[in-house]
């Protein structure tokens, strides 16, 4: 049996696989949706990750924690990450570059969706026009937004952005009603 | 008492409400009762919906399988400096053929460096027992194959490797392979990738390079590529038998042992230098990629193991996966034939001639991208990009 042995040791139980394995099991697939959302690039999205996982990695403390701490921890890194990234103007010319790219070819059509040219300069357009909505409302509805519409419950939403439950309706509500209106302005002109 | 007899819930309860987040009867008999929270509740109901229906223009068309998340923590572990034996980075001639294509590709090749060296390790070693009895003191890359993998198989290769690592001292360019230095390491490796002039590039490399008919290149493709030259490197692992005692006791195996043949034995990997040509389109800086380098040779130095002992030790390995000892046992000419792992998952591959030499065409499930790869005249060429396999062929087969 192989030792991870550049992996803090935490908990390695009788599978073999230390707390962090099982931690990134757990949380690699789901905040891998989330931080595509923001950069709307696979590639972007796992490099992120990457860097995410490697502070949960040297973070021996944090790993201690229950899981649902650590996972509101792996989302508040990962966002601030891609939202880092998103805004390096290099990485991101470089990135919309791939996206118009990658993202044509990598998506299996949808039904009666619009197919050929015409329908991927439209799909694109679209996409573009929800981020420069979405890069428009305040940075907290932005991350509430992200996060709701990633899946994620209330609960997880408030351990996340370090709120009260009883609050992410309100905040929830407000960044939905701020994003739809910048978003038919961008589309709707 | 209801709520419909008090004051109005608030915005947020509301919005709390629509995503069943809170599902007491209450809100339903306010809601019969109240016209105002009947408007709130529908502007909430339609602004949530509009807002639904443009995320999901943002959702990926896919979340990482389980597999690929074990690459992907594989990959970070490497990252991270585990001791893997041989990582070439960005001194691999193979993988930087088709390192950035696209995801498919990217997932895969994950592994496929380390892939490349375990086949090196198995592959130059003979093949049955008949040729056992001979020794042969080198390999020499001059031709390629294919070794199929699936993720499991490219999983446990990679881990093979890491424990194969903990059998002795890894040194590369940089030094002595350090876990904390990995990175750095890796950085530097990175920062040996210099940009060139074609002439300046077969300078470097030691031979002209070969680059594409103009008449084969599809059309929006920049005809001036940009040149980056990778020099040739060295790794060499040195068997340590006190280490690999450690090793074996602190993982529940006291009962296993390095023979006392290897302590000091030394596999050498001889990395060629190697040219890239990169030509980009208005969508990408790496639309079409074009790679030469020189033969790859593995030695093996001091000790008193032979080839035949060191394979099979290294077949023995634990966790090296069945599948992928039993195809590199097929490869005739074992000695010159580098295996290329192809995850088959995401690459299909045939076998194809370019120019009059056996290669491999490949290209990926999604249609995005496509490679060829091949050894003549003592080079190891690789071609990649985002095009079909015909298209992507007809430009190989142009290079001169």
């Amino acid at each position: 049996m192989l030792k991870a042995i550049d992996l803090p040791q935490v908990e390695a139980g009788s599978s073999g696989l230390t707390r962090f394995d099982r931690l990134f099991a757990q949380f690699y697939s789901e905040l891998f949706g989330l931080v595509y959302r923001v950069l709307g690039d696979r590639m972007e999205a796992e490099d992120t990750l990457q860097e995410a996982f490697l502070k949960l990695a040297d973070a021996a403390d944090l790993q201690a924690k229950p899981d649902g701490e650590v996972g509101a921890w792996l989302r508040r890194v990962g966002l601030n990450l891609a939202f880092n990234r998103l805004r390096s103007a290099r990485r991101t010319r470089a990135r919309l570059e791939r996206v118009g790219r990658l993202e044509r070819a990598d998506e299996e059509p949808l039904e009666n969706e619009l197919t050929g040219p015409a329908g991927l300069i439209v799909r694109e357009e679209d996409r573009a026009a929800v981020r420069r909505a979405l890069a428009e409302v305040p940075e907290r509805q932005r991350e509430c937004l992200l996060l709701r519409h990633s899946g994620y419950s209330y609960a997880e939403i408030a351990a996340t952005l370090d709120l009260a439950v009883g609050s992410v309706g309100v905040l929830l509500a407000r960044a939905e009603h701020a994003f739809r209106a910048t978003y038919r302005r961008q589309t709707h002109p | 008492m209801t709520i419909s007899s008090l004051s109005c819930p608030d915005l947020g309860a509301w919005r709390a409400w629509l995503d069943h987040e809170d599902e007491s009867p209450r809100f339903d008999e306010h809601l019969a009762g109240c016209p105002a929270c009947q408007r709130l509740v529908a502007d909430l109901r339609e602004d949530a919906a509009s807002v639904h229906a443009a995320f999901a223009l943002l959702a990926p068309s896919g979340l990482p399988s389980a597999a690929e998340t074990v690459v992907a923590r594989e990959r970070l572990r490497s990252q991270r400096g585990h001791p893997t034996p041989i990582r070439l980075h960005t001194q691999e001639p193979v993988p930087m053929f088709i390192r950035r294509i696209s995801t498919p590709w990217r997932v895969a090749v994950g592994g496929v460096a380390a892939a490349v060296t375990l086949s090196l390790l198995v592959a130059f070693t003979p093949q049955g027992s008949a040729a056992a009895a001979s020794f042969l003191a080198q390999f020499r890359s001059q031709q390629v194959a294919a070794v199929e993998i699936s993720p499991q198989t490219q999983t446990d290769i990679i881990k093979t490797l890491n424990a194969l690592g903990n059998l002795g001292t890894v040194k590369t360019p940089s030094g002595v392979l350090d876990p904390a230095r990995a990175e750095a390491a890796a950085r530097s490796a990175g920062e040996q990738v210099k940009s060139a002039t074609l002439a300046e590039a077969g300078a470097s490399v030691g031979f002209t390079l070969a680059t594409p008919d103009p008449a084969t290149l599809p059309a929006g493709l920049d005809k001036a590529p940009q040149i980056r030259v990778m020099p040739a490197s060295q790794v060499r692992f040195t068997f340590d038998k006190s280490k690999a005692s450690a090793y074996f006791r602190s993982t529940g195996h006291p009962d296993v042992s390095l023979p006392d043949k290897f302590d000091g034995a030394t596999l050498v990997v001889s990395i060629p230098s190697a040219a890239i040509l990169q030509y980009s389109d208005k969508s990408a800086k790496d639309a079409l990629i074009v790679g030469e380098a020189g033969e790859l040779v593995v030695d093996v130095e001091g000790g008193k193991v032979s080839l035949p002992e060191m394979r099979d030790f290294l077949l023995g390995l634990p966790g090296l996966p069945q599948s992928t000892v039993g195809q590199l046992k097929q490869i005739q000419n074992w000695n010159e034939t580098l295996p290329i792992p192809i995850p088959v998952d995401k690459v299909n591959w045939q076998s194809t001639v370019f120019n009059g030499n056996q290669g491999l065409l490949l290209n990926d499930n999604s249609g995005v991208g496509s490679a060829a790869i091949w050894h003549a005249n003592g080079h190891l060429y690789g071609v990649a990009g985002s095009l079909k396999a015909t298209d992507l062929k007809r430009i190989a087969d142009g290079l001169r």
